[in-house]
């Protein structure tokens, strides 16, 4: 009996196995929970990212398991997964069927989870104070097929930091917030003007963040937004073609790669050290590196919207968001832990560690900086203007294979390629894509 | 007399040049888990990169425990690692002997088989295993991390190239002696054998310490997660803490090491030095 | 010239006598739990796999799986990525494995002299080895960073004339993934030659010098056939295990395959396919077509080494 004879039940094995196994895999939970305002006792399970606000999430739950936990009968159950490989984990997980009750998860990874049926619908869960109270990019970030399925305790801020003395040094104008932003033009001749005082650089931009997966996508999509176009049709979300490729969209990249070819931008940096020591005067990055910015430039600090490609200065955002699972048992109660996570005490706990924008407006007022005449009140400002002036990454659950298409898109034309024909080829894998998903079918 | 001493001078001076190349990168990341994370990258243009300082003691590395629950990962890893070596030893050699010192139908072709599923990567049975494991009920164990990985084509290969060289005298001897095939893998071949099993004791830990995409497929908690997932926990949104990820990959490497220095003597076992003439 | 131990055919020794009768029970008992293992863990996924690539399955997704029938194979083999990643497999593996085999060859020769402090240079060769690659792709992408000690060095040996970009140049990103390679695997090729090395008997190096051999001549008649098995096997897992290409691209450059498709490889794409896309089935293909490619280029290997064995 040779090995390869024993190969043929296989064969049979195999589709049975498949249409098991795809059966019980592919989209998890067919029920469509919702809450219905009665909460059962019982222990809730959680995964969080393990990441550096993860002493502010356990404490969080503490307080809830012993606060409004203790009262209601409802325990949580946190299990910490390192922000590493977060989201393939969750990914992994909800493949498998393996889900808790409440996750977090980067915010545009929302639209993938939902359209899998791993997320249920919280609209009436969210109480409409709350609703009011949470910044609208958050809305605009948890709403895929006009509904909503997540809400986050913090949100993103991104701009342009600078030492204003530099700026001075070349007599550059200071755009007091969005609406004066400096045209992409006007950057390019201050670049210039520093480059010729003396700083080889000027402009940091953080490419060495390219192995961390979202960075390129976060910060470099709102020079395509600014210019008009995007990553993709947002009336129906089939196609980049005319968007990606437009003309406007190569004209605002070849703008971008001629900085980096002119070595205005600082493209080999493997570390902060240009923008700390003032060799790189203006950094392209967002609201993690304040603490570490502050210290070093202190009052010379200054916060500025990124620059305008022709349609109005864009901004990005997005971050970690919660939701609740399909396999959630009692969708009320799961609620009721990010409830208590939206509360302003839990949410100033966290920003306070992770230096990110507080979730709510409530919130904001309670912290100096994000206040009116803070030092981050620009990210606020921009926050507070979505979907216009900060803008959501594409909410589709084609972002995931859209995201890994742009970032090979900068990193080429970064180094050289052809604008045009690297816009075309990543439409073309973008189409194609959204075509083998059937141009993924919104739920109902 | 000069022309041999020439030789030898010229044959050390080629073994330091290859140590240092093969060094270099090791002294350099033990160097930097003992600095502050700034230095670790401005000093990786000079000789600093090599020197441990400032020296910040101990910080980066009681900085890296704290953070990724290193005491329980540890743990998680040996009890991982530890169970696919030992059963792998046992499983893996015993396939190799049989391939390469018995005789039957399809041997061959079994051989084969086997050397062409060395070809297969992981990566493209890590989702088909995944729904499977789902399906058993698998997932978030410790034997879900082990049983895949104990029979492994690589090492049968390895094995059966060792056990070929076994001169067949030795066998003949042990049948004369009365002894079946059983007891003469058990007590002649094996035994001879050793650097064999020393080799893929070293390979089956070092593949499994390292071991990243199925845990993270398939692990979630702290409870049975291994060693090598901790790293993510300092790749979180920057500053990124270059001084703890060195340190943290020293930690990892340490285990490694020693398991190696413990082994590595019986690399100079071979039939030749065991005294048997033809 | 007797026949040097080690070069033993394939098929076992015929011994005449003894086990003949139970021994195919025997070798299909002993053999069981490695096979049982390799169909449940190994063959079977990649039966499942094989069985994906023919539908459209997606990591996460509502819609039910359909069978496509070849368009993922149709698509695989339209998409430049694609071959651009089989291109670099191809230049990688015909310089790493002649290279790291000579290497490791060179200091397995070195180590099994007499010399003093051989343990100790041993130890030294091997140590790459037991770092975990993660690990050291890490520390290597600093060193290798344009300002980084690699350059440092490059600077002394050229006069300042050579120090490139390594990881952000289409020409040096490749060779610099090599060398990073090289410098894991010689130590573990190094220790099975060694190994092999030793089991050459002494008396035919005595026999050969007093047939008037110099060192190259015992090298070639005495040790290369001595060691045949060994070389064997280095050259084909080097050569396998080179294909499989993945930690390193993944972690050292800017982009993972970067810059500009320069380090991709076949196992990135598939990893980019099933995990970044999220598109199981094609992924699957990919893994499929790698395997009968890598398949095809083994059989053509031992094809040549058994020619030579024969003439």
């Amino acid at each position: 009996m040779t090995m390869f004879r024993t190969r043929r039940p296989f064969a049979i094995v195999a589709p049975v196995v498949l249409a098991l196994v795809a059966g019980a895999c592919n989209g998890g939970g067919g029920a469509a929970a919702t809450c219905d305002g009665e909460i059962d006792e019982g222990t809730l399970t959680m995964f969080a990212h393990e990441g550096s606000e993860a002493d502010a999430y356990r404490a969080a739950i503490d307080g809830f398991n012993a606060g409004p936990g203790e009262e209601l009968g409802v325990t949580v159950e946190l299990t910490m997964i390192p922000e590493g490989q977060y989201t393939d984990q969750i990914n992994a997980a909800a493949a498998a069927g393996d889900l808790p009750d409440v996750i977090d998860f980067d915010g545009p990874n929302m639209a993938n989870l939902a359209w899998g049926g791993h997320l249920i619908s919280i609209e009436d869960c969210i109480s409409d104070e709350l609703r009011g109270n949470v910044l609208p990019s958050l809305i605009e970030q948890g709403t895929y097929a006009g509904t909503l399925y997540s809400v986050g305790s913090f949100d993103s801020g991104l701009g342009l930091w600078a030492w204003r003395s530099a700026l001075e040094e070349v007599d550059a104008r200071i755009p007091s917030g969005p609406d004066d932003a400096w045209t992409a033009e006007e950057l390019e001749g201050i670049l210039g003007d520093l480059q010729e005082a003396g700083y080889e650089h000027p402009l940091d931009t953080k490419f060495w963040y390219g192995s961390q997966g979202e960075w390129f996508s976060y910060a470099f999509t709102p020079i395509l937004w600014s210019a008009g176009t995007g990553l993709i049709d947002r009336d129906d979300y089939q196609s980049a073609d005319g968007v990606l490729n437009a003309d406007a969209s190569v004209a605002a990249l070849s703008t971008f790669q001629r900085w980096v070819d002119d070595g205005l931008i600082d493209a080999d940096a493997a570390d902060d050290s240009n923008f700390l020591q003032k060799e790189s005067p203006i950094s392209w990055v967002g609201h993690w590196m304040y603490g570490p910015y502050q210290e070093a430039a202190g009052d010379d600090l200054v916060l500025l919207p990124l620059p305008d490609f022709g349609n109005g200065s864009r901004t990005g955002m997005g971050s970690w968001a919660w939701g609740v699972t399909s396999a959630a048992a009692d969708p009320d109660a799961a609620w009721a832990v990010i409830d208590y996570l939206m509360s302003d005490d839990v949410i100033l706990a966290i920003t306070e560690v992770n230096g990110a924008v507080p979730g709510t407006t409530s919130a904001i007022g309670q912290s100096p900086n994000h206040a009116s005449g803070g030092d981050l009140e620009l990210y606020v400002t921009q926050l507070e203007g979505a979907p216009d002036l900060a803008v959501p990454r594409p909410v589709t659950p084609a972002y995931p294979n859209m995201t890994q298409v742009f970032r090979g898109v900068i990193d080429d034309i970064v180094r050289g390629a052809d604008p045009q024909q690297t816009l075309d080829e990543a439409v073309a894998a973008i189409d194609a894509d959204i075509e083998d998903n059937e141009g993924y079918p919104p739920p109902e | 007399m000069t022309s041999s001493t020439r030789a030898h001078v010229l044959q050390y001076a080629a073994m330091l040049l290859l140590a240092a190349f093969f060094l270099f990168p090791l002294v350099y990341m033990y160097a930097s888990s003992f600095k502050p994370d700034a230095l670790v990258l401005s000093d990786a243009d000079s000789f600093a990169g090599f020197l441990p300082t400032p020296f910040v003691g101990l910080e980066n590395y009681a900085d890296a425990i704290e953070r990724a629950s290193v005491f329980r990962s540890f743990l998680n890893s040996m009890i991982i690692s530890g169970g696919i070596v030992v059963l792998g030893l046992v499983v893996n050699s015993l396939l190799g002997y049989t391939l390469a010192r018995l005789r039957f139908r399809g041997r061959t072709l079994l051989l084969a088989a086997v050397i062409a599923l060395i070809i297969v990567p992981f990566e493209a049975l890590a989702v088909p295993l995944l729904y499977l494991s789902a399906l058993f009920g698998w997932l978030d164990t410790y034997h879900v991390q082990i049983l895949p990985f104990v029979a492994n084509p690589l090492f049968i290969y390895l094995f059966y190239t060792f056990f070929l060289n076994v001169p067949a005298e030795i066998e003949e001897a042990a049948r004369i002696d009365g002894a079946g095939p059983v007891r003469t893998f058990v007590s002649v071949v094996a035994p001879l054998a050793r650097p064999a099993y020393a080799t893929v004791a070293i390979l089956g830990f070092l593949f499994s310490w390292g071991q990243f995409l199925w845990p993270v497929m398939v692990t979630r908690g702290i409870d049975v997660r291994p060693l090598a997932l901790g790293i993510g926990t300092f790749k979180t949104t920057p500053p990124v803490q270059w001084g703890d990820i060195m340190a943290y990959g020293a930690l990892m490497t340490l285990p490694l090491l020693v398991v190696f220095l413990l082994f590595q003597r019986y690399f100079v076992q071979g039939v030749a030095s065991s005294g048997v003439k033809g | 010239m007797t026949t040097p131990v080690g070069s033993v055919a394939p098929a076992p020794p015929a011994t005449g006598r003894g086990w003949r009768q139970g021994e195919a029970r025997t070798a299909w008992l002993l053999s069981a739990p490695a096979l049982l293992g390799l169909a449940a863990f190994v063959v079977a996924p990649f039966v499942l796999a094989v069985v994906f690539s023919f539908t459209n399955q997606r990591l996460i997704s509502p819609l039910p799986t359909r069978f496509i029938g070849i368009d993922n194979y149709l698509s695989t083999f339209g998409d430049p990525a694609f071959w651009r990643g089989f291109v670099n497999n191809v230049i990688f593996v015909g310089i790493v494995v002649p290279v790291q085999t000579g290497l490791a060859l060179f200091l397995a020769v070195l180590v099994n002299s007499k010399i003093r402090a051989r343990v100790a240079f041993r130890t030294v060769y091997f140590l790459p080895v037991v770092t975990v690659m993660a690990t050291a792709a890490v520390t290597w992408t600093l060193l290798l960073n344009p300002s980084g000690l690699v350059n440092a060095v490059m600077g002394v040996l050229s006069a300042g004339t050579f120090s490139p970009d390594w990881l952000g140049s289409t020409t040096y990103a490749l060779p610099a993934i090599m060398l990073v390679s090289i410098w894991q695997g010689t130590g573990f090729q190094m220790i099975i030659l060694l190994a092999a090395l030793q089991d050459v008997p002494e008396e035919l190096y005595e026999a050969a010098e007093l047939d008037g051999a110099g060192a190259w001549r015992k090298f070639r008649s005495v040790t290369l056939p001595g060691i045949r098995n060994g070389l064997i096997f280095v050259v084909t897992v080097t050569t396998i295990l080179a294909f499989r290409l993945f930690d390193q691209v993944w972690i050292m450059p800017q982009i993972p395959g970067g810059p500009l498709d320069a380090t991709r490889t076949m196992m990135l794409h598939l990893v980019e396919t099933g995990f970044g896309e999220q598109a199981i089935g094609r992924a699957s293909a990919v893994a499929v077509i790698f395997f009968v490619l890598v398949l095809a280029v083994t059989l053509v290997q031992r094809r040549f080494i058994r020619e030579e064995a024969g003439g």
